[in-house]
């Protein structure tokens, strides 16, 4: 490949991916905001992980009993708070 | 070809530029614009605009004035995306570039400097390949590829989240503008000979490739390791662009964790294949030399695992959040780090491969990086406000703060012992050695205490729990510490000799103890979880073990990567047992190492159009039996590969490498679980004409290998998704067969 | 369980640790036969292969063998370790021991580490106090929502408990 050679597959190159970046199309992806409610269901997803795993972890015997009560009942607390607000939320 | 890759990195260059420019413009526009936001920003407008400034961008010049007729002219949702087509556009002319080297190297183009430097015509083909980073401007091209391929993978799939990918994506440009501008102004791969004049006179053959790369492992590690060094711009990425616009909640972790792992994985390869050629080739014997660039690629990875860690109290409890944003940060400054001692000669090391004067623009780009890194959080730190609360020092929580502080503490001391020899220069005016000796007394008790940790941690639960509830989960593994112990006293391991303490044998027993102990603790953790699932849904313990993986593969397969840990830790410590001896050896001359018996056969030369070598050939004896060894036969039907049974003999090898006329050992190995048998040609006595052979039995040194499968293992389940609770009511019946014997998912 | 107990198995684990760190560091002199050894892993070669001196492994190497021989001289002249150092820094520099010496300045690269990691530690401790981890207050509220006689919150609590395996899981 001479230099000219070269010099050529570079501008058509140039030239391509010029015409790629400012195509014009409307079609792009905007993003959506996010709301308060995704955020919150975000939320309740987590917390629900925490407590199915606190279940699991009391069931392989690693919490005595009564650090297992209020553990749960914290987080249950937690969740039924959040739930409430979603609760709320989805009614708007 | 020469023109055409200049060419190419120019227009990525261009490219990578207009993505940071309109991405940040674009981004800034939208973030004026959200409701509600736009005010209380606009009093700190002026500070971006300092950043910006910082940054080298127009943006300073352009105003607040400018960015309102560009939001009249173009929604700033097309600018983003033009930014995020620039992304894009810039890879496939960096992918130019980089097959524009290739090519060059593949049809011997000697005009261009850097291949008449690093290829010469008879050199194999894999190794034409190993030219791209054999030499610093083609290791900063796969950088900057490596960089971009990234940066096209996160381009593509910017649905997940427009926002948070856009800001990903413009900070990614910035480091590849970066390395582009590096790549243009000051290491250009593609530059002439000097004095070369198109058609004119081009040397008949290159210098050749150094020797110490022509392996076949040299054509996997490099990539692995900036595979790895590179990956972890993509978390620094979106960690910084999440602050940036202070991403709402922790979701942000959740998509960058297949990044992470997967970059950490890379890491973790790439180290390992590194410690194998240093094991296979420099033929030392050993495989870590504490050299500063293997220094600087552990360091990273101590602070990429810690952030993998402790992202996870983020991710469930929204703790830690500065700190974890401080450590992605840090360990993306490593990376640079590495690449700048690698790179720059900045301290003397084995990988002199390929240096220069570049480490100017290192560390200007870090102090840019720096800056900005504490600028944004100066900002934005409210947004990472949290309120800690920890329910006990007995928690899953409290493990992973003495994980960070012992990983963080192993990555200062490396650190440290790097630095020293400058620092002392500075302080006292005379340069010290930090050699092996300092780092084996400081850095391997802190590693066996992270092993230890690795074997607490996963005992430990969530938020709280009192020692009584967990004391028996110990028994086990504190059974297992003292059995091991007097077992290894047992067989005759002392760490005691003529009074007084042998520290290789006593850390060796150490880390055998802890490590029995800690792989009790994982399996008994695996069987504890799958008991309970066995429980509820009448599985065997192996289905039950199987699902309750797959329920939560990150955990364990999270546990399966500690016990790999665990079992390259026992290889580690069988480097306490090395024996070694060295003679010159005559025809059937015979040397005794262990229980086996070396004869030499045979020493003759041989030579090929790329080296000549000299060899020795040795018989190995066990017991006065001739040992045997597995030999790859080939492959049945292209997929079974066949061994077969044949006496063992070694060869081990020096060559001459003729385009480059540098020596070069080929190390002979015969691995089996227990040790290694490893024979070295170490040269031939001018006066008697004889070899000299060493002959070195490594313990354990599988394991270290063997280890590293496991980690990829487990981090290969770790990255597959979890089953989830919706998923699993459809797909698990024994759900729908015991309805009331519900089964239990775990989380992390 | 109580305050006794817990402070005995403290109180033993630091007496471990305490007689573990000494151990380590109460490395006494090695035996003549494996005084070569240990001595040349103190010590680097000097031709610029970045190795230490026990396991530089080229042949040829311009220094290896005159430092080895210089190290047996020294040592059948009975020069003790430390003299067997402080000549070989007086011909090479402070360059050729392989790790700083533990006077002046060099002691720092010593201490440094521990000293870091004894900082760290204390603050990690600290840093759990503070969050409560060391025996602080629970939260409060834990049991309000069980107790509530709100009926939306009783089917939000069943609902949880529905969903995470309180009472059917997955």
């Amino acid at each position: 490949m001479t230099e000219t050679d070269g010099l050529i597959a570079g501008v058509l190159l140039l030239f391509a991916l010029f015409l790629y970046t400012f195509w014009p199309e409307n079609s792009f992806a905007s993003q959506k905001q996010k709301t308060r409610l995704d955020y919150l269901l975000e939320r309740k997803e987590q917390l629900y992980e925490n407590l199915r795993d606190l279940n699991f972890e009391y069931r392989a015997g690693k919490y005595p009993e009564e650090d297992f009560v209020s553990q749960r009942g914290l987080l249950e607390h937690e969740t039924a708070e959040l739930l409430a607000e979603i609760d709320h939320l989805q009614q708007v | 070809m020469a023109t055409f890759g200049s060419f190419c990195l120019l227009i990525a260059l261009v490219l990578a530029a207009y993505n940071l420019f309109a991405g940040a413009v674009a981004l800034r526009l939208i973030a004026t614009a959200e409701p509600g936001t736009g005010k209380r920003l606009l009093g700190k407008q002026r500070y971006w605009f300092i950043l910006a400034g910082l940054l080298g961008l127009f943006t300073a010049w352009i105003g607040t004035h400018v960015l309102e007729r560009i939001r009249a002219r173009i929604s700033p949702e097309r600018l983003a995306d033009t930014a995020r087509r620039a992304g894009i556009a810039g890879f496939v002319a960096i992918t130019g570039a980089a097959f524009a080297l290739i090519w060059s190297v593949f049809t011997n183009d000697f005009s261009i400097t850097y291949i008449l430097e690093h290829s010469n015509r008879a050199l194999p083909i894999p190794y034409k390949f190993a030219a791209l980073w054999s030499g610093q401007e083609g290791s900063l091209l796969l950088w900057a590829w490596l960089l971009g391929t990234y940066g096209f993978v996160l381009r593509l799939t910017h649905k997940t989240d427009v926002k948070l990918y856009a800001y990903a994506g413009t900070i990614l440009s910035g480091i590849q503008v970066f390395f582009l501008a590096v790549l243009v102004f000051a290491a250009p791969p593609f530059a002439l000979l000097p004095g070369y004049v198109a058609g004119g006179a081009i040397p008949a053959d290159g210098n050749g490739l150094n020797p110490l790369l022509q392996y076949p492992e040299m054509v996997i590690h490099p990539p692995m390791l900036y595979l790895g060094y590179v990956g972890f711009s993509v978390p620094f990425a979106f960690a910084l662009g999440a602050l940036m616009m202070r991403y709402p909640g922790e979701k942000w972790i959740k998509i960058t964790r297949v990044w992470t792992m997967v970059t950490w994985l890379f890491l973790t390869c790439g180290i390992f294949l590194g410690m194998h050629w240093a094991y296979a080739v420099l033929g030392w014997g050993g495989y870590w030399g504490w050299d500063p660039v293997e220094n600087a690629s552990f360091m990273p990875w101590l602070t990429g695992t810690a952030f993998l860690h402790s992202v996870m109290m983020q991710e469930r409890k929204g703790m830690m959040k500065s700190w974890n944003v401080w450590l992605i940060f840090s360990t993306f400054l490593l990376t640079m780090l590495g690449t700048l001692l690698t790179r720059a000669g900045l301290v003397s090391s084995v990988h002199a491969f390929a240096q220069s004067s570049i480490g100017t623009w290192f560390v200007v780009f870090m102090g840019i990086v720096l800056t900005v890194c504490i600028f944004t959080y100066i900002l934005q730190r409210g947004h990472l406000k949290t309120e800690h609360h920890m329910e006990s020092l007995v928690s899953r929580e409290s493990s992973f703060l003495f994980n960070n502080l012992v990983l963080l503490t192993a990555c200062f001391v490396i650190l440290w012992g790097t630095l020293f020899p400058i620092i002392s220069e500075y302080v006292q005016g005379t340069k010290v050695t930090v050699g092996a000796p300092f780092y084996n007394r400081v850095a391997v008790p802190i590693g066996l205490f992270l092993v230890f940790l690795t074997g607490v941690g996963p005992l430990l639960p969530w938020r709280a729990t009192s020692f009584k509830a967990i004391k028996r989960n110990f028994v086990l593994p504190v059974i297992a510490l003292w059995a091991t112990v007097i077992v290894c006293l047992a067989v005759g391991v002392r760490p005691w000799k003529d009074g007084s303490l042998d520290s290789g044998s006593f850390y060796a027993v150490v880390a055998f103890a802890v490590a029995a102990a800690v792989l009790t603790a994982i399996i008994a953790e695996f069987l504890r979880g799958a008991g309970v699932i066995s429980r509820q849904t009448n599985r065997n313990l192996f289905a039950a073990t199987w699902l309750l993986t797959r329920r939560n593969t990150r955990r364990y397969g999270g546990y399966i990567v500690h016990i790999g840990v665990v079992v390259v830790v026992i290889g580690l410590a069988g480097s306490a047992f090395n024996r070694s001896i060295e003679s010159e050896m005559g025809l059937h001359s015979t040397m005794q190492i262990g229980p086996y018996t070396l004869e030499q056969v045979g020493a003759t030369q041989d030579s090929n159009p790329n080296y000549d070598s000299d060899y020795a050939m040795l018989n190995v004896y066990k017991e006065s039996r001739r040992a045997k060894t597995l030999e790859f036969e080939g492959f049945q039907s292209y997929v079974i590969p066949i061994f077969r049974i044949v006496p063992l003999q070694m060869t081990p090898e020096k060559r001459v490498y003729l385009a480059s006329q540098q020596p070069q050992t080929m190390v002979a190995i015969h691995s089996l679980p227990e040790w290694d048998l490893y024979v070295v040609y170490e040269g031939m006595n001018p006066d008697t004409d004889q070899p000299i052979i060493k002959a070195i039995l490594n313990p354990l040194v599988g394991w270290i290998w063997f280890g590293l499968v496991v980690i990829v293992f487990g981090t290969f389940v770790a990255l597959v998704p979890s089953l989830s609770p919706a998923t699993a009511s459809l797909r698990v019946p024994a759900a729908k067969a015991a309805p009331m014997t519900p089964a239990l998912k775990g989380g992390d | 369980m109580g305050a006794p107990a817990r402070f005995t198995f403290w109180t033993r684990a630091a007496e471990a640790a305490v007689l573990a760190v000494a151990i380590c560091f109460s490395l006494g002199a090695a035996t003549p036969a494996s005084r070569m050894n240990t001595l040349s892993h103190q010590l680097m070669c000097q031709c610029g292969c970045a190795q230490l001196l026990g396991e530089c492994d080229h042949v040829g190497c311009p220094d290896r063998d005159k430092e080895l021989s210089e190290l047996t001289t020294d040592m059948a002249a009975g020069l003790t370790d430390q003299q067997i150092m402080d000549a070989f820094v007086a011909k090479y520099g402070a360059t050729v021991l392989a790790a700083p010496t533990t006077k002046g300045f060099d002691l720092v690269a010593w201490v440094a580490p521990f000293a870091v990691f004894a900082a760290a530690l204390l603050g990690t401790i600290l840093l759990i106090r503070r969050w409560g981890g060391l025996g602080g207050k629970p939260l409060e509220g834990a049991t309000a929502t069980a107790e509530s006689s709100d009926p939306a919150d009783r089917e939000r609590l069943e609902r949880i408990r529905r969903d995470t395996g309180a009472n059917d899981g997955f």
